[in-house]
């Protein structure tokens, strides 16, 4: 008889025991999905401080997520085609958010605030973005002093091996 | 006597059945209390980092960005970091002809409400400006703020005084 009690007690915290397992179990894997997303995220914005930091785009290597108003006129312009190859990513835009701006006005052109800088033309892309500050020298009563503006770049990301749009 | 003993018995098995509930209760209780500190240290760990880096860049840019206020003259034009330190100081933008303070206070709600309107993540936002001993000197936000908040923090060395600029996104 004492024995079928404790071999139902054992039994009883036995199964207790799978229930509380359970229970934490469901709460470790829950968390799996949203940490999935939080270091897809962390890598996109790892990616975009790289691409922020590229000699091509940087504005003052000491600094990062400073990007330089020139160099993104001339790869805006059309140069960018030619680092196809060098891109790591699917597209990159930067635009200004301050000052703010009633209509996108693509750049080259005078007054421009969005600069098209690459698209492979990947038709699955994920998008990340993150602030920037837009740098220029600017010379004015014959001084030059840095002007930065407010501006965001937006990264594509490309999603497996998604089809190239032609 | 017979009776006497099968009471005896029985307030026994009465008396180790009790401390046995007792010893279980014990366990519940111990499990309760470990679950209890693995959810406070989960829910603690979720998503702040990646907001904390987000907001700390806003922060930066918005430190480097260049105002339309000139201290000494034009184009000697103050950044968000050089015109907190005016502020305190209690200089005025000689090209503008108001105080760096009124100037400051007007302009970083434009920019900060323009930065978060580009972001639909965002509900609401905070930026406090203080002095290090705790005095408040500016303050500004908008929005609600219901769910998860990240926050960053810069120090400016200005004249032997800390200034703190808090920003706290929501």
């Amino acid at each position: 008889m004492k024995i079928m009690q404790m071999s139902f007690m054992i039994i009883g915290v036995f199964l207790f025991f799978v229930l509380v397992g359970l229970f934490v179990l469901g709460i470790v894997f829950k968390d799996v999905n949203a940490g999935a997303k939080e270091l897809a995220m962390q890598e996109a914005v790892a990616s975009i401080e790289v691409i922020a930091a590229m000699p091509e785009l940087n504005y003052d290597e000491r600094d990062s997520m400073v990007i330089d108003k020139d160099k993104l006129k001339v790869l805006a312009g059309g140069l960018a085609e030619d680092y196809e190859m060098f891109w790591p990513i699917a597209s990159l835009e930067i635009y200004k958010v301050y000052p703010v701006f009633d209509e996108r006005i693509s750049c080259p052109a005078a007054g421009c605030n969005y600069y098209d800088v690459y698209d492979s033309g990947h038709r699955d892309v994920e998008k990340f973005s993150s602030y920037v500050s837009i740098c220029e020298r600017v010379r004015e009563f014959g001084y030059v002093y840095d002007r930065c503006e407010i501006g965001k770049i937006v990264v594509g990301m490309k999603i497996w091996d998604s089809e190239v749009v032609e | 006597m017979k009776f006497r003993d099968g009471v005896r018995r029985v307030l026994g098995c009465e008396k180790r059945g009790q401390q046995e509930i007792v010893g279980f209760v014990l366990i519940v209780v111990l499990v309760v209390i470990g679950l209890m500190v693995f959810l406070i240290i989960s829910v603690r760990d979720s998503g702040e980092e990646v907001g904390g880096v987000r907001v700390s860049n806003m922060v930066d840019v918005l430190m480097r960005t260049t105002t339309d206020c000139a201290i000494v003259s034009e184009p000697y034009f103050e950044d968000f970091e050089d015109l907190f330190k005016s502020c305190r100081e209690g200089d005025s933008c000689a090209n503008l002809g108001v105080s760096a303070c009124d100037y400051l206070n007007e302009s970083l709600r434009n920019v900060v409400s323009s930065m978060v309107m580009s972001d639909a993540s965002v509900d609401g936002w905070e930026v406090e400006f203080s002095v290090r001993e705790g005095e408040g000197i500016l303050r500004w936000s908008d929005g609600e703020c219901a769910g998860g908040v990240s926050g960053a923090q810069r120090t400016i060395v200005s004249g032997g005084t800390s200034l703190i600029v808090r920003m706290r996104v929501c």
